[in-house]
């Protein structure tokens, strides 16, 4: 049975309506990260399920217990803020018992919680500061370690790492999932960074515009996004996309013509969707890693950034030019995993294979994905079936197996 | 000690003088009034700008022997108590209108705001009969609750602004921590609004401290009487007795010294809008 249940949850802010029937399963133990464009309502449904923002309709229960019209002290619920939310005028020690004080606890269990999180979470030798004295991430450990002493049914973050540096905020990281494993709690998460989300994630809920676009692994809605506006978010550099017309089908392969692409692009579909009738719109994806060197495709070098592991390329090509991509000026995106001198203006053939692919109709909804799973698109040259969908490589290129989604945040 | 450039320093060496002028313009009645307290009654009118002949502290001694002490314990429990009752009252009004979304709460503020502008004077003779009719002429507890009403709107009005601008999710974050609301204000909101609570006391207890008309109008049994009225009683005993006047009014000034020396960090830091 699923611990955190929230089923059409809406919520108006007067005329505006910032969440739009929202429904979601939370299984007991799992992290939930939630990503979405800012102001799509990722804090207010963190806040509803809080009880800081009462909804306007639906249920929310945890466990056996309606939550729905309880008041925050009585959810079981933590919430971690961005921006710490310590109290100034108590220690670090009091700023982590506060919860259990003000239910009434002896002071001897207190003690001990506070000093069992503070272990934790290595911040023992600062349990008599002030938060004044401490840095951001000894505030943010303060923070979460506020959250564990209460030892709540689901603890809820907001971008708990965004005010950190890089290097903080990926040790944060590792250590926030070695908590979660440690702890076996229920956690959802709100995110701005594509890597914790990637990498935290047992599932990615994709908020837009106050609904969920998509639920799902991170693999799977990096390999299988249903929609177009997924495809996009997930990935940096973003998905490139082609604007096109349906040429003609052949049973399941589409013939798909593109301007500025030499010849037709075949793309197999995907077996659960309609064929799309010739003439019809269609949006084709080709993620940047899926771009190879050595193709039928001529085209010229506007940008390279070498980033040592890897190299970005941004390729300009006559009339082919991606839409709503990386790049506003229309440049195809490459990523290549390993090292290239090129020069500006430099031409480069590259190409791609077919079954890397993405496929949308005109109105956003998944045609055709790589997705390993789908029967019948399986690859003899391998790939494909490899444990977590990890390699993606065509049947005759070589190809250099790389972490999905694993770019800047 | 910042470092100016040379033209900043003159305008730097300008601003040190204006406010030397005007400080010494502030201060010379009460160094006057210090001066006088040493004098003796006839010096005190063939040299009435000068410094004090002999240092004696005769008339603080003739001051203290009229009663000064009984007035002094007076208005200090008047003053404390209409200064908690103003706090306590202000503070949680002002919490209240401040989170509510209400449009009532919006109308009451504005009711509190006209309040805080009606010249207190104004409804002096009302507020005596309506004191004297419910019996509390002549009573601490009558007059607290006159200076409290006074001072309850421009408190709220102070209050209700500093908590708009108070951090929110500290208030969600201990209601998340179990606080019900009135936990809330008292662990959370009310430890950290110490320069609000500052400047409502010191503004507060300054006013009721040297309050004198209602004071004159409300208290006259000699035992009930707060400094100001008390001072003036002085005054009539010993018609001539300037020293001994001066001398009350120094130790009069001393308590509310006292308090902003006390105060006066938090006093500062928030006027000058530090104090989040
Ligand atoms: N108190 C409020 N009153 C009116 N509108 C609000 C209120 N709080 C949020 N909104 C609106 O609701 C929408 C969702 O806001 P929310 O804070 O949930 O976005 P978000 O997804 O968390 O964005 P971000 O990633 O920038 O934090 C926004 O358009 C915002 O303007
Ligand atoms: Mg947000």
């Amino acid at each position: 049975m699923s611990h955190l249940k929230i089923n059409r949850v809406e919520k108006n802010y007067g005329a505006f309506h910032a969440v739009k029937g929202v429904s979601l399963e939370v299984e007991e133990g799992e992290f939930v990260v939630m990503v979405g464009p800012s102001g799509c309502g990722k804090s207010t449904l963190l806040r509803c399920i809080a009880g800081l923002e009462p909804i306007t309709s639906g249920t929310i229960t945890v466990g056996d217990h309606d939550i729905t019209r309880a008041e925050p002290w009585d959810r079981g619920v933590a919430m971690v803020f961005q921006n710490y939310a310590l109290y100034p005028h108590m220690t670090v020690r009091d700023n982590m018992g506060f919860a259990l004080k003000v239910a009434g606890r002896p002071k001897a269990e207190i003690r001990a919680a506070v000093d069992k999180a503070a272990q934790t979470l290595r911040i023992t030798e600062h349990l008599d500061k002030k938060p004044k004295a401490l840095s951001g991430g000894q505030k943010q450990r303060v923070a979460i370690g506020r959250a564990i002493t209460r030892a709540p049914e689901v603890f809820l973050f907001d971008e708990p790492l965004s005010n950190l540096d890089a290097a903080l905020r990926s040790q944060m990281r590792v250590e926030l999932g070695r908590l979660h494993n440690q702890l076996g709690a229920t956690m959802i998460y709100v995110t701005h960074d594509q890597t914790e989300a990637m990498t935290m994630a047992s599932r990615i809920v994709v908020l837009n515009g106050g609904v969920i676009e998509q639920v799902g692994t991170p693999l799977e809605l990096y390999n299988k996004p249903e929609s177009l506006f997924v495809a996009g978010f997930l990935g940096s550099p973003r998905m490139n996309f082609f604007d096109g017309r349906v040429l003609e089908s052949r049973g399941r392969e589409l013939s798909v013509e593109i301007p500025g692409m030499p010849g037709p692009v075949v793309v197999p579909l995907d077996d659960d969707v309609p064929v799309p009738q010739p003439g019809a719109q269609v949006r084709m994806g080709v993620r940047p890693e899926a771009v190879t060197l050595g193709g039928a495709l001529e085209l010229s070098v506007a940008l390279v950034e070498s980033l040592g592991r890897e190299t970005l390329l941004y390729l300009e090509g006559g009339g082919l030019r991606t839409v709503d991509s990386e790049s506003a000026e229309g440049f195809v995106a490459v990523q290549l995993p390993s090292q290239h001198q090129l020069r500006v203006g430099e031409p480069v053939k590259v190409g791609w294979d077919p079954a890397s692919l993405y496929l949308f109709d005109d109105s956003g909804r998944r045609l055709a994905t790589p997705d390993p799973g789908v029967p019948g698109r399986v690859w003899a040259g391998g790939g494909w079936n490899r444990p977590q969908g990890r390699a993606r490589r065509g049947p005759t290129r070589l190809w250099r197996a790389r972490r999905p989604g694993a770019g800047a945040g | 000690m910042t470092h100016f450039a040379p033209r900043f320093r003159i305008v730097q060496a300008l601003l040190y003088g204006f406010v030397g002028l005007w400080s010494a313009f502030v201060l010379m009645p009460v160094a006057w009034m210090i001066f006088a307290a040493f004098k003796t009654r006839r010096e005190i009118f063939t040299d009435p700008l000068g410094l004090p002949g002999q240092w004696t502290f005769d008339s603080f001694r003739r001051a203290w022997g009229v009663g000064l002490g009984q007035f002094m314990f007076n208005s200090v429990v008047v003053t404390t108590s209409a200064v908690l009752i103003i706090l306590l009252v202000s503070g949680l009004a002002a919490y209240v209108i401040a989170r509510s979304r209400s449009v009532w709460m919006k109308l009451l503020y504005l009711l509190i705001v006209a309040g805080f502008a009606v010249p207190n004077n104004a409804v002096i003779v009302p507020l005596y009969q309506m004191v004297t009719a419910a019996d509390f002429g002549n009573s601490h507890f009558g007059i607290v609750w006159v200076y409290a009403a006074y001072g309850i709107p421009f408190t709220t009005i102070l209050f209700f602004a500093f908590f708009l601008d108070f951090p929110r999710e500290l208030e969600e974050a201990a209601r998340l921590d179990g606080c019900r609301p009135w936990a809330v204000f008292f662990r959370v909101v009310m430890p950290l609004s110490g320069p609000a609570i500052a400047s409502a006391a010191i503004f507060q207890a300054v006013f009721i401290w040297n309050e004198f008309l209602l004071a004159l109008l409300l208290l006259t049994q000699p035992d009930k009487k707060t400094l100001p009225v008390g001072i003036l009683q002085l005054q009539g005993e010993f018609t001539s007795d300037w020293p001994a006047v001066m001398a009350g009014l120094s130790i009069a000034t001393l308590p509310i010294i006292l308090l902003f020396l006390i105060l006066q960090r938090s006093f500062v830091r928030s006027l000058a809008g530090l104090g989040k």
